[in-house]
């Protein structure tokens, strides 16, 4: 019922377009998280589900009902931003009852309230302190609070672990997780950080360039990224992505990157059109890398332990790829090796489109990235 | 991309929410606009206006004479002279400012004692009313009983008492060191707060690559300063130029017309020779003027906002 | 030197000698106001009075006119003051908060006005005073101080609404406030050391305006104390130093006051002023 559909989306600022031709649907009580580098529209998405930005045309509804002249108060949503937005004049307690005194609650009411979500949010101790009093995980606390207390169908996050220092960040993600479980409430999460979007959502919505480029779980996003921009944008450290050609043989394809030849099984690839030569682009996650005594001759060219794991730069004819190694291997650099891939696990672009081949089902491509961003590989 | 920005454009409307917004922010500068038009743009507009007119103060009947009144004025040693002697007492006034300015900002911003009671009081001067200042130094100033000639004359560097306001030089000289004194506080607390923001590691590294005080002073301080120093002098240019109570207060142009700057000379048109027409064309004639240091600082600080 | 710990005693003198000689005309003006008139005109002046009086005080506040025109200063000062914020604070939060069509021009062409000279404005305020009757009236100059306080005010206050955080507003939108609403009780508690900044400014400049007095008042019933004390007390033939240095010291109580308890706010209101833009 409170779930929320957006459809032909668009804001432009002057020349500028921000977000363009957007069609979401997010689910009752999903946790979605918007997900992409600084600039690629999830921040003015999030404003205008919120009502602080206008769309240039398109519509927004939450719980089925069109909220595009509805101002923000009206939406049934809460927000937490940022930068937290505390009130500085108001203690905490004020600052939790804003919401409520801006809707009329009676001051009873309002007191056991806030005192009710203070307890939930450990923040009892606080309630009389002005925010500048507090540490940075109390004020976000405080304005998880502030977004608590009435009760809305729909929370919008806007970065909202952002100012925190990583352990705490990592503490905050849990509660927010545990958090959203217990209340059972729409959530819509904007972050430019994958770790957080991979952790806590249902969901994740990712954008680039003011367009959706797909829109799925985690694993999805993960294993069957639909374009090279997710491809390489999703996983630490990046996928190696190289251009090359594929060929349909007689029950087999091969993928050549220069002298590199990489045999698939036919149905790897979803083959369309009468050609037997596709221009590809061709993916291989570090973690598809192995070590054997047989396969493709290469040589390390930089070894960077972590501690429980080891990622290692290698050179196989000619192409620098990155593999996941244990941590109990020990390599050199100038060592010779030899490599074998997960030929399961390798993922196919279309080298212009950008767009996923690999033959996975109906791929979820909604939009497609251009040349511009990948132009650089 | 492109059809999807015509796209968007076709199907533009103003969503009512936006609207009700742009519409409140109207009204509430609705106020603003009104009184300035009554009050700044319609004066500015008669201003010109009236200069096309020949007119009696006292009665306030006027004749249409066209441009004829900005050609007496080019015409006119009046207007060049009091021109000149504006430019003169705004070099000189702003010259001092800045040098005194400068050079008590940089001894503020030292380590030095009771540091902020300092720094307030020396913004007194700027804040005192004109009157105030103009009858403390004409006290000063005084030939018998003043304690500016009194001084002087027990020191024996003179031994007869000067007339500070009543001759030549000393009159020029008077209301520029008494401009001066009223307005460098502005340029001391616009540099202090300048020079409060010049990272310590600048003048470390100057140190560390061999500077001495006044290397780092030309290579850190001055270049820090200049953005600050520009504005600065563009509005006391302005300010300076303008200034009417100081001068008039002090020697109401004389002696003769010694120090009439132009708007004295305005003043004394309008009410003294009666001209209200030929006052109105000296008024926008300095206007024009000043025009170009007024665009030079608001191009100066639109292109300020721009890059914030 | 600069980092040099502790303080610096050849640069406190320095400094001090500067500050000294810069605030000494005020206060000889505070010892003359104080001395007998005899020690006033004694050959050689003594730095310090020999007695303290207060009688020029006196004579000022009974027998002169002084207090009626310290009146109308206030009235017209405070006037133009509240005037001023009120329609400053709402056209600033219109300038930066919202937008719509000649927001930027409005704003360049409200600085334009800080910068106008009034001796342009002056003639046709003059006239215009003249034909709606409000010449020598306290309100007429009450509206001629506005020419050049709200274009100032509007300037200051913009530059204190754009420093203060955006997402403060937002937030109170969200939580269910209207724009008014979130405006009263978001915004103005955070404006108020500039709303304060402001008010300080606007008033000095109000209480020490003597141009637009001395052209557009010209009888009693409305002078202020600028053209007030120059026109009762200096004559052509006679000039009553006492009570001029005495008239002088009461005409900066405002500012003294200031001082004392507002002095953050006019140093606040220093930074924001057309320096940084």
């Amino acid at each position: 019922m409170a779930g929320i559909s957006i459809e032909k989306l668009c804001k432009t600022f002057g020349s500028v377009t921000a977000v363009r031709d957007l069609d979401l649907e997010i689910a009752e009580t999903e946790f979605v998280s918007l997900l992409g580098p600084s600039g690629c529209g999830k921040t003015t998405t999030l404003r205008m589900l919120a009502g602080l930005d206008f769309p240039t045309s398109g519509t927004i509804r939450i719980g089925g009902r069109l909220v595009n002249d509805l101002p923000p108060g009206k939406r049934d949503i809460a927000m937490v931003f940022q930068s937290y937005a505390l009130y500085p004049h108001m203690t905490v307690a004020e600052n939790i009852a804003y919401p409520l005194r801006k809707r009329g609650v009676p001051r009873r009411e309002r007191d056991v309230k806030v005192m009710e979500v203070a307890r939930l949010l450990r923040l009892e101790e606080l309630v009389e302190r002005k925010p500048r009093h507090l540490s940075g995980g109390q004020q976000q606390r405080v304005a998880l609070g502030r977004a608590l207390v009435r009760e809305p169908q729909v929370f919008l996050l806007d970065e909202p672990l952002s100012n925190l220092d990583a352990k705490l960040r990592a503490h905050m993600r849990a509660e927010l997780i545990e958090l959203h479980r217990r209340i059972g409430k729409t959530m819509v999460y904007v972050t430019h950080d994958q770790l957080e979007a991979m952790t806590m959502s249902d969901r994740i919505a990712i954008l680039h360039g003011g367009l959706l480029q797909q829109f799925g779980t985690p694993a999805d996003v993960y294993e069957r990224p639909a374009n090279v921009f997710v491809a390489d944008f999703i996983g630490t450290p990046s996928m190696s992505l190289f251009e090359g050609t594929l060929h349909r043989g007689a029950g087999c394809l091969e993928a050549r990157i220069g002298s590199l030849v990489i045999a698939l099984p036919e149905d790897h690839v979803a083959w369309a059109g009468t050609s037997n030569t596709l221009a590809i682009r061709l993916g291989v996650r570090p973690e598809d890398i192995f070590l054997g005594d047989t396969g493709e001759p290469a040589v390390v060219k930089l070894v960077e332990p972590t501690g429980h794991e080891n990622i290692v730069l290698l050179t196989v004819h000619g192409l620098v790829m990155t593999a996941r190694l244990g941590a109990d291997v020990r390599l050199r650099a100038g060592e010779a090796v030899r490599v074998g891939f997960r030929t399961p696990k390798i993922h196919i672009f279309d080298r212009d489109a950008g767009t996923r081949l690999n033959g996975d089902g109906p791929s979820r491509v909604t939009a497609f990235p251009g040349r511009q961003s990948i132009g650089q590989r | 991309m492109t059809s999807a920005v015509l796209g968007g454009a076709a199907s533009v409307r103003p969503y009512s929410l936006q609207r009700h917004y742009a519409l409140l922010g109207m009204l509430l500068i609705a106020p603003t606009i009104l009184i300035f038009c009554a009050v700044i743009v319609y004066p500015l507009v008669t201003a010109i206006y009236l200069s096309l007119f020949s007119i009696y103060t006292p009665t306030l009947q006027g004749n249409w004479v066209g441009l004829a009144n900005f050609r007496d004025m080019l015409g006119s040693g009046q207007f060049w002279g009091a021109l000149w002697t504006n430019i003169v007492w705004t070099v000189g006034t702003l010259s001092l400012q800045l040098v005194f300015g400068i050079g008590t900002a940089l001894l503020l911003n030292q380590n030095i004692w009771f540091r902020s009671l300092a720094r307030s009081l020396i913004l007194f001067p700027y804040f005192v009313s004109t009157v105030v200042a103009v009858l403390v130094w004409r006290w000063m100033f005084n030939d018998v009983y003043g304690i500016l000639n009194h001084t002087l004359l027990a020191a024996h560097i003179v031994d007869m008492p000067i007339d500070w306001l009543g001759h030549m030089p000393n009159a020029m000289v008077s209301i520029i060191v008494i401009g001066a004194w009223k307005y460098f506080p502005f340029v001391v607390i616009a540099v202090l707060a300048r020079l409060q923001t010049i990272p310590p590691q600048l003048y470390e590294a100057a140190t560390i690559d061999g500077a001495g005080v006044w290397g780092r002073f030309w290579d850190v301080t001055l270049p820090q300063l200049r953005d600050v120093l520009v504005v600065i002098v563009l509005l006391r240019t302005i300010w300076d130029f303008k200034e009417f109570d100081l001068i008039y207060l002090l020697t109401g142009g004389g002696p003769v017309t010694s120090t009439q700057t132009l708007p004295i000379l305005v003043y004394k048109q309008a009410f003294g020779l009666n001209a209200m027409g030929t006052a109105s064309t000296y008024a926008i004639g300095m206007l024009l003027v000043l025009l170009s240091f007024m665009v030079l600082y608001l191009a100066r600080v639109g292109r300020g906002k721009e890059s914030a | 030197m600069r980092r040099r710990e502790g303080k610096s005693i050849v640069a406190t003198a320095a400094a001090w000698l500067v500050v000294l000689t810069t605030i000494f005309p005020l206060i000889w003006m505070a010892i003359t106001s104080i001395k007998p008139q005899a020690e006033l005109f004694r050959i050689p002046p003594a730095f310090l009075p020999e007695s303290v009086t207060f009688e020029h005080f006196e004579e000022l506040l009974e027998n002169t006119p002084f207090l009626t025109y310290f009146g109308h200063s206030l009235v017209i000062a405070t006037s133009t003051t509240v005037l001023v914020v009120v329609l400053g604070v709402l056209g600033a939060y219109s300038l930066v908060r919202f937008s719509y069509p000649g927001r930027e021009r409005l704003a360049i062409l409200v600085l334009f006005t800080y910068l106008l000279p009034s001796v342009v404005l002056v003639l046709p305020l003059y006239l215009l005073m003249v034909k709606v009757g409000l010449a020598n009236t306290l309100m007429s100059l009450v509206v001629a101080y506005t020419t050049f306080s709200l274009p100032y005010a509007l300037w200051l206050l913009r530059a204190f609404m754009a420093g203060t955080p955006e997402d403060l507003e937002w937030a109170a939108l969200v939580d269910g406030a209207s724009r008014l609403g979130a405006f009263v009780d978001i915004v103005l508690p955070q404006m108020l050391p500039g709303i304060i900044s402001t008010a300080v400014f606007t008033f000095i400049v109000g209480w020490n305006e003597y141009f637009y007095a001395l052209v557009l008042v010209n009888s009693d019933s409305a002078r202020p104390l600028t053209t007030g004390v120059m026109n009762m007390l200096i004559t052509s033939f006679n000039i009553e130093w006492s009570l001029l240095m005495a008239a002088s010291v009461m005409m900066s109580l405002p500012l003294i006051v200031i001082f004392v308890f507002l002095q953050s706010y006019l140093t606040r209101g220093f930074a924001a002023s057309g320096i940084k833009g």
